[in-house]
């Protein structure tokens, strides 16, 4: 079943790009990120999925349902997190959180004084004399405390510490365990990397791919590094799908896409004294999308 | 409810400052009134000198200027200057008080709609405007007795306060339609400042040219006090036209809210 269907969502602001003809789904269960860097889109993907901004043309659904047309109501299974969190600031930390909890007819005090406990988060403290981080734990709280079927974080991570980030991925994945579904929005590949499984890339306001991780990793470039004990010729390795080939006095290095059996039988009739085959991180194969549109 | 509860818990520091800040304006206007009394003829004398005009703008009517009512009109039209800047500010923070705090976020994603939410908005400031009022009311028609000299109408009275809420209740519908329009308000103050002083400079000159249809221009102008002491009523034309601007304002923002697009700052 898929949780969020958006078809041909557009979105323009006057002359400012917005989004334009966005389609994709996420499926139950899933932990699906959406990349892309800064004013690509994302925002306005998600805006226009909480209905906070409203589509020019093409629909989504959260839970078979229009979010438009049902927006109270689908929003009682969503949690958010916006990427810059700001809340009423004479507030206490414990005040704000109930006022979250009062809106979803359920009791949530245990799970806030856990998840509390878990982000390290002091409950007395008023918003005003928080950290930037802190604040950010506030956010991840008061998304979390109703236990969501639907998870939503734009850009979630920024002024989160390292090591509380690595909390709040486990937090994340738990969540997800208990069958919660994940869309996580990002620039940062690393997060994207470590936690989704399925991926839609946004350039420009376009989708440029939608793909699990780990195929996009399979249907890209491997980095071989060849080491002989004399100069390689250039052109040993010209086969077809070698890209970026050089030579530096011992060392061979290039790029390769196709069948990895033709390049392992021409490192096999040469002596090697060493090989190194590596994945191209997502990093480079997200650069390796825009450079292709570009 | 929760959100009613929330809104007025945050407006409760403003309501008493606002409170606290109208009965001490009409404090200090009565008490001016033992000595006013005490040389009337003098100060009747002082008056007339002044051209008809200038009066007329600030709302002196000698006929009835030397009696405890015709002394209170002229201290409320300040009182109605200082609420309705009260109820301006409100209304125009109702929206853009969470652009501003970029809190919009938090309260839109919650599942409610948007009515809900403005309707609780627009409660809450109801409820801040109608206690401060009560709370006024109840200091004015004490300070009234306190300093009268002679006995006087209370109904009469109770009606002359009573336009402090009509002024206000159009301007909040006012200032809820500025900040539901405007995409970021910045600064409240000024905007609210602004516009209570062009209405009220507005109100100033139209009743220096004495036409009657200027008046509509103007809340300030809604409410003649010298017709209500003489006739004990309002004028009707004018608080149906009030309904009908507070009425436009309020539905107009319920239906531009309902539409618009909160954007992240």
């Amino acid at each position: 079943m898929n949780v969020i269907e958006i078809k041909n969502l557009t979105k323009t602001y006057g002359k400012a790009r917005g989004i334009s003809d966005i389609s994709f789904s996420v499926e139950e269960g899933e932990i699906f990120g959406f990349i892309g860097p800064n004013g690509a889109g994302k925002s306005t993907t998600i805006r226009t999925l909480l209905s906070l901004i409203y589509p020019t043309s093409g629909s989504a659904t959260i839970f078979g349902k229009d979010t438009v047309q049902f927006a109270p109501e689908i929003k009682k299974e969503i949690g958010y997190l916006p990427s810059e969190v700001f809340y009423y600031d004479n507030m206490k930390v414990k005040d704000l959180l109930n006022y979250s909890a009062s809106f979803y007819k359920k009791d949530c005090s245990k799970r806030i004084r856990e998840l509390a406990e878990i982000m390290d988060l002091d409950l007395n403290k008023k918003i005003d004399d928080l950290s930037l981080g802190n604040k950010k734990k506030v956010g991840i709280v008061q998304g979390l405390l109703h236990e969501p079927k639907l998870i939503i974080l734009d850009e979630p991570t920024s002024g989160l510490d390292p090591l509380m980030q690595q909390k709040f991925f486990e937090l994340l994945e738990e969540e997800n365990r208990k069958g919660a579904t994940i869309l996580f929005s990002s620039h940062i590949l690393t997060e994207v990397q470590r936690l989704c499984n399925r991926v839609a890339i946004i350039k420009e306001g376009k989708i440029v791919t939608v793909e699990k991780i780990s195929t996009l990793k399979e249907n890209t470039y491997k980095k071989f590094k060849v080491e002989t004990k004399s100069t390689l010729d250039p052109n040993y390795f010209n086969l077809a799908g070698v890209n970026k080939l050089e030579v530096k006095d011992n060392l061979t290095s290039f790029l390769f896409k196709g069948n990895i059996n033709e390049v392992m039988r021409k490192i096999a009739d040469i002596e090697i004294t060493n090989l190194w085959i590596e994945e191209p991180d997502l990093e480079e194969i997200f650069m390796h999308y825009y450079e292709k549109e570009a | 409810m929760n959100i009613l509860l929330h809104e007025l818990k945050a407006y409760r520091k403003s309501t008493i400052i606002w409170t606290i800040s109208l009965i001490m304006v009409v404090a200090l206007f009565m008490s001016f009134y033992p000595s006013f009394t005490k040389d009337t003829e003098e100060f009747r004398k002082l008056l007339e000198g002044y051209p008809a005009a200038l009066r007329e703008a600030f709302g002196i009517n000698l006929d009835n200027f030397f009696s405890i009512l015709g002394f209170y009109c002229y201290g409320l039209s300040f009182v109605t200057l200082c609420g309705a800047i009260q109820a301006m500010n409100l209304g125009t923070s109702i929206v853009s008080k969470e652009v501003r705090e970029k809190t919009a976020d938090f309260l839109l994603t919650k599942p409610v709609t948007r009515t809900t939410v403005l309707t609780n908005k627009l409660l809450a400031a109801l409820i801040s405007i109608i206690l401060t009022n009560i709370v006024y009311l109840a200091a004015a028609t004490l300070l009234a007795y306190q300093v009268a000299t002679e006995d006087f109408n209370v109904s009469i009275f109770i009606l002359l306060s009573l336009t402090v809420l009509f002024v206000q209740l159009i301007f909040l519908a006012l200032g809820i339609i500025i900040s539901v329009i405007v995409q970021k308000i910045k600064s409240v103050l000024t905007v609210s400042l602004a516009t209570v002083f062009a209405f009220y400079f507005l109100g100033m000159f139209s009743s220096t040219s004495g036409e009657e249809a200027k008046r509509y221009l103007s809340p300030f102008k809604y409410f003649d006090t010298a017709y209500i002491i003489e006739k004990s009523s309002y004028e009707a034309s004018f608080l149906i036209i009030g309904g009908i601007v507070m009425i436009l304002a309020v539905g107009a923002s319920y239906f531009i809210y309902a539409k618009k697009d909160i954007h992240s700052v």
